[in-house]
Protein backbone atom coordinates (compact mmCIF):
# COMPACT_ATOMS: atom_id res chain seq x y z
CA UNK A 1 0.00 0.00 0.00
CA UNK A 2 2.98 2.45 0.78
CA UNK A 3 4.49 1.09 -1.99
CA UNK A 4 1.85 2.21 -4.87
CA UNK A 5 1.39 5.67 -2.56
CA UNK A 6 5.05 6.41 -3.55
CA UNK A 7 4.86 5.13 -6.88
CA UNK A 8 1.75 7.42 -7.63
CA UNK A 9 3.78 10.55 -5.67
CA UNK A 10 6.57 10.11 -8.44
CA UNK A 11 4.44 9.26 -11.31
CA UNK A 12 2.27 11.88 -10.93
CA UNK A 13 4.69 14.80 -11.15
CA UNK A 14 6.79 12.94 -14.50
CA UNK A 15 3.21 12.97 -16.37
CA UNK A 16 2.63 16.58 -15.14
CA UNK A 17 5.71 17.76 -16.00
CA UNK A 18 5.34 16.37 -19.47
CA UNK A 19 1.52 17.58 -19.99
CA UNK A 20 3.61 21.08 -18.60
CA UNK A 21 5.93 20.98 -21.62
CA UNK A 22 3.08 20.32 -23.80
CA UNK A 23 1.03 23.19 -22.96
CA UNK A 24 3.88 25.62 -22.01
CA UNK A 25 5.67 28.35 -24.71
CA UNK A 26 8.89 29.31 -22.13
CA UNK A 27 11.66 27.33 -23.22
CA UNK A 28 13.26 27.76 -19.31
CA UNK A 29 10.13 26.51 -17.49
CA UNK A 30 10.18 23.53 -20.09
CA UNK A 31 13.57 22.99 -18.80
CA UNK A 32 12.31 23.35 -15.25
CA UNK A 33 9.54 20.74 -16.36
CA UNK A 34 12.13 18.38 -17.75
CA UNK A 35 14.38 18.63 -14.37
CA UNK A 36 11.42 17.64 -11.83
CA UNK A 37 10.69 14.90 -14.54
CA UNK A 38 14.40 13.59 -14.23
CA UNK A 39 13.87 13.63 -10.76
CA UNK A 40 10.67 11.90 -10.47
CA UNK A 41 12.01 8.92 -12.63
CA UNK A 42 15.37 8.74 -10.09
CA UNK A 43 13.08 8.19 -7.04
CA UNK A 44 10.95 5.56 -8.97
CA UNK A 45 14.33 3.91 -9.64
CA UNK A 46 14.76 4.65 -5.69
CA UNK A 47 11.37 3.01 -5.03
CA UNK A 48 12.59 0.08 -7.00
CA UNK A 49 15.66 -0.62 -5.58
CA UNK A 50 18.12 0.46 -7.85
CA UNK A 51 19.68 2.73 -5.51
CA UNK A 52 23.05 3.68 -7.70
CA UNK A 53 20.97 3.90 -11.11
CA UNK A 54 18.78 6.31 -9.41
CA UNK A 55 22.30 8.38 -8.09
CA UNK A 56 23.51 7.89 -11.76
CA UNK A 57 19.98 9.46 -12.96
CA UNK A 58 20.51 12.70 -10.49
CA UNK A 59 24.16 13.06 -10.94
CA UNK A 60 24.59 12.63 -14.97
CA UNK A 61 20.72 13.79 -16.14
CA UNK A 62 20.07 16.21 -13.41
CA UNK A 63 23.85 17.55 -12.94
CA UNK A 64 24.98 17.48 -16.54
CA UNK A 65 22.49 16.89 -19.25
CA UNK A 66 19.70 19.17 -18.05
CA UNK A 67 22.34 21.90 -16.91
CA UNK A 68 23.48 21.48 -20.66
CA UNK A 69 20.26 21.96 -22.01
CA UNK A 70 19.62 25.13 -20.00
CA UNK A 71 22.81 26.41 -21.54
CA UNK A 72 21.92 26.00 -24.83
CA UNK A 73 18.48 27.59 -23.87
CA UNK A 74 20.43 30.54 -22.87
CA UNK A 75 22.54 30.48 -25.92
CA UNK A 76 19.90 30.85 -28.08
CA UNK A 77 16.97 32.56 -26.71
CA UNK A 78 15.22 34.32 -29.25
CA UNK A 79 11.54 34.48 -28.73
CA UNK A 80 9.56 32.06 -30.64
CA UNK A 81 6.61 31.02 -29.02
CA UNK A 82 4.07 31.14 -31.94
CA UNK A 83 6.49 28.32 -33.19
CA UNK A 84 6.11 26.68 -29.67
CA UNK A 85 2.41 26.43 -29.91
CA UNK A 86 0.77 24.02 -33.10
CA UNK A 87 -2.67 25.18 -35.05
CA UNK A 88 -5.88 24.07 -34.24
CA UNK A 89 -5.79 20.94 -36.73
CA UNK A 90 -2.62 20.06 -36.18
CA UNK A 91 -2.85 19.76 -32.56
CA UNK A 92 -6.30 17.73 -32.88
CA UNK A 93 -4.38 14.96 -34.68
CA UNK A 94 -1.68 15.51 -32.81
CA UNK A 95 -4.01 14.14 -29.28
CA UNK A 96 -5.78 12.24 -31.73
CA UNK A 97 -2.67 9.79 -32.71
CA UNK A 98 -1.38 10.26 -29.76
CA UNK A 99 -4.48 8.94 -27.86
CA UNK A 100 -4.67 5.85 -30.36
CA UNK A 101 -0.58 4.91 -29.80
CA UNK A 102 -1.32 5.36 -26.08
CA UNK A 103 -4.47 3.09 -26.14
CA UNK A 104 -2.55 0.34 -27.82
CA UNK A 105 0.19 0.60 -25.84
CA UNK A 106 -1.51 0.26 -22.58
CA UNK A 107 -3.86 -1.75 -23.86
CA UNK A 108 -0.77 -4.77 -24.77
CA UNK A 109 0.90 -4.15 -21.24
CA UNK A 110 -2.32 -4.79 -19.21
CA UNK A 111 -3.48 -7.88 -21.58
CA UNK A 112 0.23 -9.03 -21.71
CA UNK A 113 1.27 -12.41 -19.20
CA UNK A 114 4.69 -11.17 -17.67
CA UNK A 115 6.21 -14.19 -16.07
CA UNK A 116 7.20 -12.41 -12.93
CA UNK A 117 9.37 -13.99 -10.35
CA UNK A 118 9.80 -12.65 -7.05
CA UNK A 119 11.12 -9.21 -6.48
CA UNK A 120 14.46 -9.02 -6.68
CA UNK A 121 16.30 -7.58 -3.59
CA UNK A 122 17.78 -3.69 -4.04
CA UNK A 123 21.51 -4.17 -5.90
CA UNK A 124 24.08 -3.09 -4.53
CA UNK A 125 26.46 -1.11 -7.21
CA UNK A 126 29.33 -4.06 -6.59
CA UNK A 127 26.78 -6.12 -8.19
CA UNK A 128 26.51 -3.60 -11.32
CA UNK A 129 30.33 -3.29 -10.95
CA UNK A 130 30.45 -6.80 -12.04
CA UNK A 131 27.78 -7.45 -14.70
CA UNK A 132 29.72 -4.58 -16.30
CA UNK A 133 32.54 -6.16 -15.88
CA UNK A 134 31.48 -10.04 -16.71
CA UNK A 135 28.50 -9.82 -19.41
CA UNK A 136 28.43 -6.68 -20.64
CA UNK A 137 32.40 -5.85 -21.27
CA UNK A 138 32.08 -5.66 -24.69
CA UNK A 139 29.36 -2.90 -24.78
CA UNK A 140 31.05 -1.02 -21.80
CA UNK A 141 33.76 -0.59 -23.69
CA UNK A 142 32.33 0.60 -27.00
CA UNK A 143 30.41 3.13 -24.28
CA UNK A 144 33.79 4.35 -23.74
CA UNK A 145 34.85 4.59 -27.19
CA UNK A 146 31.35 6.56 -28.25
CA UNK A 147 31.91 9.19 -25.37
CA UNK A 148 35.37 9.53 -26.67
CA UNK A 149 34.19 10.33 -29.87
CA UNK A 150 31.15 11.98 -29.31
CA UNK A 151 33.78 14.50 -27.00
CA UNK A 152 36.03 15.12 -29.42
CA UNK A 153 32.84 15.65 -31.88
CA UNK A 154 31.58 17.99 -30.21
CA UNK A 155 34.97 19.70 -29.67
CA UNK A 156 35.56 20.11 -33.62
CA UNK A 157 32.17 20.95 -34.09
CA UNK A 158 31.96 23.70 -31.33
CA UNK A 159 35.47 25.03 -32.04
CA UNK A 160 36.31 29.03 -32.80
CA UNK A 161 36.25 29.26 -36.71
CA UNK A 162 39.51 30.52 -38.11
CA UNK A 163 39.36 34.00 -39.41
CA UNK A 164 40.25 33.37 -42.89
CA UNK A 165 36.85 31.37 -43.46
CA UNK A 166 34.44 33.70 -41.84
CA UNK A 167 33.97 36.56 -44.13
CA UNK A 168 32.40 38.67 -42.17
CA UNK A 169 35.63 38.89 -39.91
CA UNK A 170 36.01 37.74 -36.26
CA UNK A 171 32.11 36.89 -35.90
CA UNK A 172 33.31 33.08 -35.77
CA UNK A 173 36.06 34.02 -33.43
CA UNK A 174 34.38 35.06 -30.32
CA UNK A 175 32.53 31.48 -29.64
CA UNK B 1 4.42 -5.69 -3.64
CA UNK B 2 3.40 -4.17 -6.70
CA UNK B 3 3.18 -5.72 -10.09
CA UNK B 4 5.29 -4.73 -13.32
CA UNK B 5 1.88 -3.07 -14.90
CA UNK B 6 1.85 -0.01 -13.30
CA UNK B 7 5.60 1.27 -14.30
CA UNK B 8 5.04 -0.39 -17.88
CA UNK B 9 1.66 1.82 -18.02
CA UNK B 10 3.51 4.93 -16.52
CA UNK B 11 6.60 4.06 -19.43
CA UNK B 12 3.53 4.36 -21.97
CA UNK B 13 2.43 7.51 -20.88
CA UNK B 14 5.94 9.38 -20.53
CA UNK B 15 7.13 7.56 -24.04
CA UNK B 16 3.85 9.62 -25.96
CA UNK B 17 4.38 12.84 -24.11
CA UNK B 18 7.79 12.45 -25.37
CA UNK B 19 6.67 11.50 -29.01
CA UNK B 20 3.82 14.46 -28.87
CA UNK B 21 6.98 17.11 -27.89
CA UNK B 22 9.02 15.94 -30.82
CA UNK B 23 6.25 16.42 -33.02
CA UNK B 24 4.35 19.08 -31.92
CA UNK B 25 7.60 21.92 -30.87
CA UNK B 26 9.51 23.42 -33.54
CA UNK B 27 12.45 24.18 -31.33
CA UNK B 28 15.35 22.18 -31.56
CA UNK B 29 16.37 22.59 -28.04
CA UNK B 30 12.61 21.42 -27.19
CA UNK B 31 12.60 18.40 -29.03
CA UNK B 32 15.69 17.54 -27.23
CA UNK B 33 13.62 17.65 -23.89
CA UNK B 34 10.85 15.20 -25.82
CA UNK B 35 13.99 12.82 -26.99
CA UNK B 36 15.07 12.82 -23.14
CA UNK B 37 11.55 11.83 -21.83
CA UNK B 38 11.82 9.22 -24.55
CA UNK B 39 14.83 7.85 -23.34
CA UNK B 40 14.13 7.95 -19.87
CA UNK B 41 10.48 5.94 -20.54
CA UNK B 42 12.74 3.29 -22.27
CA UNK B 43 14.83 3.04 -19.09
CA UNK B 44 12.15 3.09 -16.66
CA UNK B 45 11.17 -0.25 -18.27
CA UNK B 46 14.43 -1.68 -17.96
CA UNK B 47 15.08 -1.08 -14.78
CA UNK B 48 11.12 -2.02 -13.85
CA UNK B 49 11.75 -5.54 -15.88
CA UNK B 50 15.10 -6.00 -13.48
CA UNK B 51 13.31 -5.24 -10.18
CA UNK B 52 10.12 -8.00 -11.22
CA UNK B 53 13.10 -10.95 -11.65
CA UNK B 54 12.92 -10.79 -15.58
CA UNK B 55 16.24 -11.06 -17.15
CA UNK B 56 18.21 -10.47 -13.59
CA UNK B 57 20.54 -7.44 -13.57
CA UNK B 58 20.81 -7.12 -17.14
CA UNK B 59 17.89 -4.41 -17.04
CA UNK B 60 20.22 -1.60 -14.55
CA UNK B 61 22.98 -2.64 -16.78
CA UNK B 62 21.25 -1.61 -20.17
CA UNK B 63 19.45 1.66 -18.28
CA UNK B 64 23.04 2.71 -17.28
CA UNK B 65 23.55 2.59 -21.11
CA UNK B 66 20.92 4.45 -22.12
CA UNK B 67 22.23 7.82 -19.89
CA UNK B 68 25.41 7.18 -21.21
CA UNK B 69 24.09 6.76 -25.27
CA UNK B 70 21.87 10.27 -24.17
CA UNK B 71 24.65 12.21 -22.59
CA UNK B 72 26.67 11.63 -25.54
CA UNK B 73 23.58 12.54 -27.78
CA UNK B 74 22.80 15.77 -26.14
CA UNK B 75 26.69 16.92 -26.03
CA UNK B 76 26.54 16.49 -29.95
CA UNK B 77 22.97 17.85 -30.91
CA UNK B 78 23.38 20.71 -28.67
CA UNK B 79 26.67 21.29 -30.48
CA UNK B 80 25.06 20.80 -33.97
CA UNK B 81 22.28 23.48 -33.04
CA UNK B 82 24.98 26.05 -31.82
CA UNK B 83 26.55 25.63 -35.48
CA UNK B 84 22.68 25.85 -36.96
CA UNK B 85 22.00 29.12 -34.76
CA UNK B 86 25.38 30.89 -35.77
CA UNK B 87 24.77 30.26 -39.20
CA UNK B 88 20.88 31.53 -39.59
CA UNK B 89 20.29 33.10 -36.17
CA UNK B 90 17.52 30.77 -35.37
CA UNK B 91 16.97 27.40 -34.10
CA UNK B 92 13.48 26.69 -35.88
CA UNK B 93 13.92 23.63 -37.50
CA UNK B 94 11.71 25.09 -40.05
CA UNK B 95 14.00 26.98 -41.37
CA UNK B 96 16.92 24.56 -41.70
CA UNK B 97 15.50 23.67 -45.26
CA UNK B 98 18.82 24.50 -47.25
CA UNK B 99 19.20 20.75 -48.28
CA UNK B 100 15.99 20.89 -50.33
CA UNK B 101 16.60 19.49 -53.42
Amino acid sequence: MLERLIFFLFALPAVVAGVAILLSTNIVRMAFWLITMLIAVAGLYFLMGAYFLGMIQILVYVGGVAVLLVFGVMLTSRQMAAKLRPGRIESLWLAGVSAVLLLGLVLSVVHAHWEQGPAVAASSPADIGHSLMGDFLGPFELASVLLLVAMLGAAYLARPKVPAQSPQGGRGTTL
Amino acid sequence: MMSVTPYLILSAILLVLGLAIVISKRNAIVMLIGVEFILNAAALNLVAFSRHGIGGLAGQTAALFVIVIAAAEAVVALAIFLNFYHRIATVDIDQGDQLKG
